[in-house]
This record gives C-alpha cells, sequence and structure tokens, in this order.
C-alpha cells in the first residue's frame, strides 16, 4: 500500500492542514515543498509514494511541473489538488498522467477516499 | 476535521496574500502591461480563495472568487485594469482584510458584502469613461528598487518554523526597561568599586561590562523590524491620496528593509503619513499647474529610508512646486509669529521650518485630505521626542524634501554630558556635531546677537546657563569656553557650557507630569552615583 506522500503547495496553511489529514489517515509525509523547483529538489533525494501538487504555484507552470514530475519519477502517483474546477484543466492533468484531480476545498474523507483507491 | 488550530495560520497567511495584492493593484496601475502582476494578483486571489474555501469562510471565498473572475479577463487581454476596476479590487481587499481580521478575532460580526459582490460582478468596462489621453511619463529612468512579486510572500515564511516564536512587544519594552536599569546599576556599582578601592572587583566588573553589551545588543536586535513593517501601506496610501486630488502620482519606495526599533517605527508612522499627505495635497501642483510649468504631467514623490552609523534618515521629497522662503517670512510677520526682524536674519532653512509652527499653513486652499495645514508642528515634536532632527529643504518650482534623522534605537542613547551650573546635562549625540572650545575673542557680538564663525559659516552662540536663566558663571577673561555644536533642523547651534564631562550611555526615561511640561528637556536618567540627569531637546534651547 503506498504510504509516503510528497506535498507540493504554495501555502503553509495548506501543507499544515494537509499534513493533519494525512498523518490522522495513518500517511508518512516524507516532505513538503513550496515552490516547483522545490519539489524537483526533493525528489533527488527519494520518491515519495505519493505527490500531492497544487497546480498553481509562484515560480511554475503547474501543468509543465506535473510533466517534469512524472518524467522524473514515473514510480510516483501524482495527484493534483486544486481549486480550480474547469474541466479542460481537470481532463489535462489527468491526460498528461495525474492519478486523480482533487478539488479545494477538500474534507478529510475525500483525501483518503481518493488516496486509498488509486489504481497500480 | 476541527479547524481551529489552523485559524492562526489561516490569518497570517490570508494578511501576507492582501498586502501583496494591494502593492500589485498600485504597481500595475503604473505600467499596466506587467502581466507577470497580473499572474500574481490572479494567484493571490486564487489561494485566498482556496483557504478561505477549506476554512470554510464563505464570504471570503464570494469576494476573492468574483475578485479571481474579473483579473482573469484581464488576463486573458480582455481589457485593461481600469482605474475603477482597480478601486474596485482595492475596495474587495479591504473589505477581505476586515472579515480576515473578524476571523481573527472570533467576532466574526456580519459585514454587508453584497453591493461589493454586486459592483465587481457588474463591472462592465466599456461603460467606464477611458482615462485622459496624455503622455505617461517613462518609468525606463526611474530606477525603484521593486522586489521580485514572487519573493514576497515567502518572506515572512521563515518565522512558521519552530526556530522563532511570537513574543508580546510588552516583554521586549520589559526587557529595554530592565537592560537600562542593569546599565545604570553597572555605573553605580563601578563607582562604588573605585571609591573602595577593590582591586579585586575589576575583572569581573569588565565582564559584567561585556555582557551587558551583548544584552543591550541582543535585546535592540529582537526588537528591529524592516522599515516595511510600515511602509507596505504607503503605495496604496499615495495612489488613493492622490486620486481623490485628480493627481497622478509615482511613489518611489528605497530602503525598506532597514531596520529600526519598533517603537521608534510606531511613533514615525504618523508623522510619514502626515508628509506624506502634504506632499501630495500641497506639495504636487495639479496635472495642468504641472504642464504649463514645463513638468512631466505625473509627480513624482520618493521616499528613502537609508542608515548612517547610529542614525537613521528617512526622507520624503517631491517635485513639486517647493516653497518660497520670503513667502513664509512674509507670512510669519504677518500672523506675529517672528518681528521683521527675525525675518530679516533668518536663513532659507530657517524659513521652512515656520511651517513647523503651530497654526502654520501656506497652503492656498483648505482640503479633506491634509487637514487644515496644522500638523506640521506634531510631526516636529514626534520627531523631537525620539531625539532626531526634522530638516526642511525646498526649491522653488523644483520640489521640497523633507528629511527626518532619528536614532536607531530608543531608550538606551549615546550622549554627551555637559554641566550648567548646578546642573548635568546629556546631549543626545545624533544632534551633536561637534564640540569647541571658544575663547572670548572668538564671539562677535552684532544686533544683540552673539556668533562664532565656524568653517567660514557664522552661527548663533549662547551661554546654555543664560538659556537655562541660570546666573552668569564667573568665569576669568581668558578661560576657554567648553561649547557643544548642535545640528537643530539643518542649522548649526552652539551652547557654551561650563564643562564637557564626556560621553556616556544612557537609560531615558520619560518625563511623566508635571516634569513634562519642562521645555528643552525630553527625558531623564539616573547616574551611577544616583543623581538625576536631564536630556536635553536641542531644539527646543533655541
Amino acid at each position: 500500500m503506498s504510504r509516503t506522500v510528497m506535498i507540493v503547495d504554495d501555502s503553509l496553511f495548506m501543507r499544515k492542514i494537509m499534513r493533519g489529514i494525512l498523518v490522522q489517515k495513518g500517511y508518512i509525509v516524507s516532505a513538503e515543498a513550496a515552490s516547483g523547483i522545490e519539489a524537483m529538489r526533493n525528489l533527488h533525494t527519494g520518491h515519495p509514494d505519493i505527490i500531492l501538487l497544487d497546480i498553481i504555484l509562484p515560480d511554475s507552470n503547474g501543468l509543465d511541473l506535473l510533466e517534469s514530475i512524472i518524467t522524473a519519477c514515473p514510480d510516483s502517483k501524482v495527484v493534483v489538488c486544486s481549486s480550480i474546477g474547469e474541466a479542460q484543466v481537470i481532463q489535462k492533468s489527468l491526460d498528461l498522467g495525474a492519478k486523480a484531480y482533487i478539488q479545494k476545498p477538500f474534507t478529510p474523507d475525500k483525501v483518503a477516499d481518493v488516496l486509498e483507491n488509486l489504481e497500480d | 476535521m476541527d479547524m481551529s488550530p489552523y485559524r492562526d495560520l489561516f490569518v497570517s497567511e490570508a494578511r501576507s496574500h492582501l498586502t501583496t495584492f494591494n502593492e500589485l493593484i498600485v504597481r500595475l496601475e503604473e505600467s499596466p502591461g506587467d502581466s507577470p502582476a497580473i499572474d500574481e494578483l490572479f494567484r493571490h486571489a486564487h489561494s485566498l480563495k482556496g483557504m478561505a474555501a477549506t476554512m470554510g469562510y464563505e464570504q471570503i471565498v464570494a469576494i476573492a472568487h468574483i475578485m479571481e473572475s474579473q483579473l482573469s479577463r484581464i488576463r486573458s487581454g480582455e481589457f485593461e485594469l481600469l482605474p475603477a476596476l482597480a478601486d474596485l479590487l482595492l475596495e474587495g481587499s479591504d473589505t477581505l482584510a476586515r472579515l480576515v481580521s473578524g476571523v481573527e478575532s472570533g467576532s466574526n460580526a456580519f459585514e454587508d458584502t453584497a453591493g461589493l459582490i454586486e459592483r465587481l460582478a457588474t463591472f462592465d468596462p466599456v461603460a467606464e469613461v477611458p482615462p485622459p489621453v496624455h503622455a505617461i511619463p517613462s518609468h525606463e529612468n526611474i530606477d525603484i528598487p521593486l522586489e521580485t512579486a514572487a519573493s514576497a510572500p515567502h518572506q515572512f515564511r521563515q518565522t512558521d518554523s519552530f526556530k522563532s516564536i511570537r513574543i508580546k512587544t510588552e516583554t521586549l519594552d520589559h526587557l529595554v526597561n530592565i537592560t537600562g536599569e542593569l546599565i545604570t546599576n553597572r555605573y553605580r556599582l563601578a563607582e562604588s568599586i573605585r571609591l573602595a578601592g577593590a582591586a579585586d572587583c575589576q575583572e569581573p566588573l569588565h565582564q559584567l561590562t561585556a555582557l551587558l553589551r551583548n544584552l543591550r545588543d541582543e535585546v535592540f536586535k529582537a526588537r528591529m523590524l524592516p522599515f516595511a513593517i510600515i511602509a507596505d501601506r504607503f503605495p496604496r496610501l499615495v495612489r488613493d491620496l492622490a486620486r481623490k486630488q485628480g493627481k497622478e502620482v509615482h511613489f518611489q519606495l528605497a530602503g525598506k528593509e532597514i531596520e529600526l526599533d519598533r517603537g521608534i517605527l510606531e511613533e514615525i508612522t504618523e508623522p510619514i503619513v502626515h508628509i506624506l499627505r502634504n506632499a501630495v495635497d500641497h506639495g504636487l501642483e495639479t496635472p495642468d499647474e504641472r504642464v504649463m510649468a514645463g513638468k512631466p504631467f505625473g509627480g513624482t514623490i520618493t521616499l528613502t529610508v537609508c542608515r548612517d552609523k547610529d542614525h537613521v534618515d528617512i526622507s520624503i521629497a517631491d517635485d513639486g512646486h517647493g516653497m518660497d522662503p520670503e513667502q513664509l517670512k512674509q507670512k510669519g510677520v504677518d500672523k506675529g509669529v517672528i518681528s521683521p526682524e527675525q525675518a530679516a536674519q533668518m536663513t532659507p532653512e530657517e524659513a521652512y521650518q515656520l511651517v513647523c509652527t503651530p497654526g502654520f499653513s501656506t497652503a492656498a486652499t483648505v482640503t479633506d485630505i491634509s487637514g487644515r495645514g496644522v500638523g506640521m508642528d506634531a510631526v516636529r515634536e514626534s520627531v523631537h521626542v525620539l531625539a532626531g532632527v526634522l530638516t526642511i529643504q525646498s526649491r522653488s518650482g523644483q520640489g521640497s524634501r523633507f528629511v527626518m534623522r532619528l536614532p536607531i534605537t530608543v531608550s538606551i542613547i549615546h550622549a554627551l554630558i555637559v554641566q550648567s551650573g548646578p546642573f548635568e546635562i546629556a546631549f543626545p549625540l545624533t544632534v551633536v556635531t561637534r564640540t569647541l572650545e571658544l575663547k572670548r575673542s572668538d564671539i562677535r557680538e552684532e544686533a544683540g546677537r552673539s556668533s562664532i564663525l565656524l568653517g567660514g559659516v557664522s552661527l548663533p552662540v549662547r551661554s546654555l546657563r543664560q538659556v537655562l536663566r541660570l546666573p552668569a558663571s564667573p568665569e576669568t577673561e581668558d578661560a576657554l569656553l567648553p561649547t557643544v555644536v548642535c545640528d537643530i533642523g539643518g542649522t548649526l547651534h552652539a551652547f557654551s557650557v561650563d564643562r564637557i564631562s564626556g560621553q556616556q550611555e544612557i537609560f531615558v526615561r520619560p518625563l511623566r507630569s508635571p516634569l513634562s511640561c519642562l521645555r528643552g528637556v525630553s527625558g531623564a536618567t539616573i547616574t551611577g552615583d544616583g543623581r538625576v540627569l536631564f536630556v536635553a531637546d536641542a531644539s527646543a534651547l533655541v
């Protein structure tokens, strides 16, 4: 079962909430990143099982970053987590290889539900 | 899920978004094509919306959402950031700030936001009157050290870790007081050791001195905050004032990373706001007047902070019509503030200081922005209370510059201790430019005023005994007169004293009523042997 998670979100607030949910649900938060650069740097030191990715970041176009992450560590499952609700953005994320799309605001159960049901 | 543990983090992060949002709107108004700024604005509105949705703050979500939609239209190139929309977005940001404060205080007071949301939602760029066509001066030559917008929201991140903690400012004030008292006590101890001839105590005393110095430095460091803490709202303030006045103003801010004691920042905010208001309202001409004078349509106001050794200069300059010293003098005479003889002897720098006289206003009209011209006296007073100096420079037709020279820290200052009659008086080193020993023959008497020549410049000299209404000293004709030269509002004044005892670090305590009514004194300190020593407010001595 996938257990280690990296959270990529520029908002410390969002990272803390997500961490709270994940820890409560029994996941291990192996890394946090506040920017695209930080996310890519973290991937050098280890590949988490799951990457939760916010696609609006100060330093990167989120969809480009999504592609880079998937190329850099194809074994990790990337879940996009964003407040953008446009169907075409969601579809584009999934087309690029994201395993799921969680729209903010999320509930702990919603997050747990999505993560438990990630396809291998 | 219980969201309350995340509330404080929400508040601080939401505020950070809103502060940057305001800065970006003002920046974008100046250079409408700045597409990274538009992306940034969008991102801040978007992040705030997401955060508020997570916390379940529906009103914040609704406003942030509609602001985000309008920004999205600008981003897609549908229209530019029109002033009316900028007004609406700023109003939205203000409302959000109030809602965030409501979250912080837990009051959750209801705020009627329906009208604002309606206006934001129905904003129609076509219905807006296009801005007047005029040459907008090129920004290429203006050197504004703007931080990159992307880095701004992250600057406080490090404080979110366990490496730093929040601390009540009260606690920091206590620490300064205790440190100040310790310094006073060290002087007492040193004095006792000297009198007792206790040589064994010298070594521990040295240790104590060094440790106290460290303690003082660390306590002060803990109290230092970047000028940006108060300055981040100034661009917005200037922008709003200018809009009200129908003026176009380019506001430049430099040195906001420079750190000052929080007590000084607190005291100096209002004076700066006042000078900025005056600059927009009275300093700068109307656009028509500027064009007629061959100047760029928009005026420029520059706020510069720079540090020089143990003091900081905060300078506010405008490129408006400046002040005419002759006109000021005439007005001073008409108002009975000065006599025609005094007017005749005044330097331009002294004439500019007349605007700080209570009730003295030079503006032709009275507006709701700067009030009735009152307040410059309060500005000067605030600067003096901080043991600072206010200097005013101006050139007719070219603009004015107000410079506030302030110590970096409060309470514990370096001072020159002088003796005059029975009194010991401390002059803050920020105002002392040099000391001299005068011969009687150096002093020239002219029209009842004594003066000396210093580097080819004539400056007034007075005996401190005379100023303090003490009997004249019985010194002999050929004795040298120790003299302190002070820079008061950009003009040098010399005070002859009985004795200059030396330089000392002192812990200044404010005086309470009735002593606070004493003229020429801004505080007091206790010396090592328990005597009370007054701290001079040099500007009130002339």
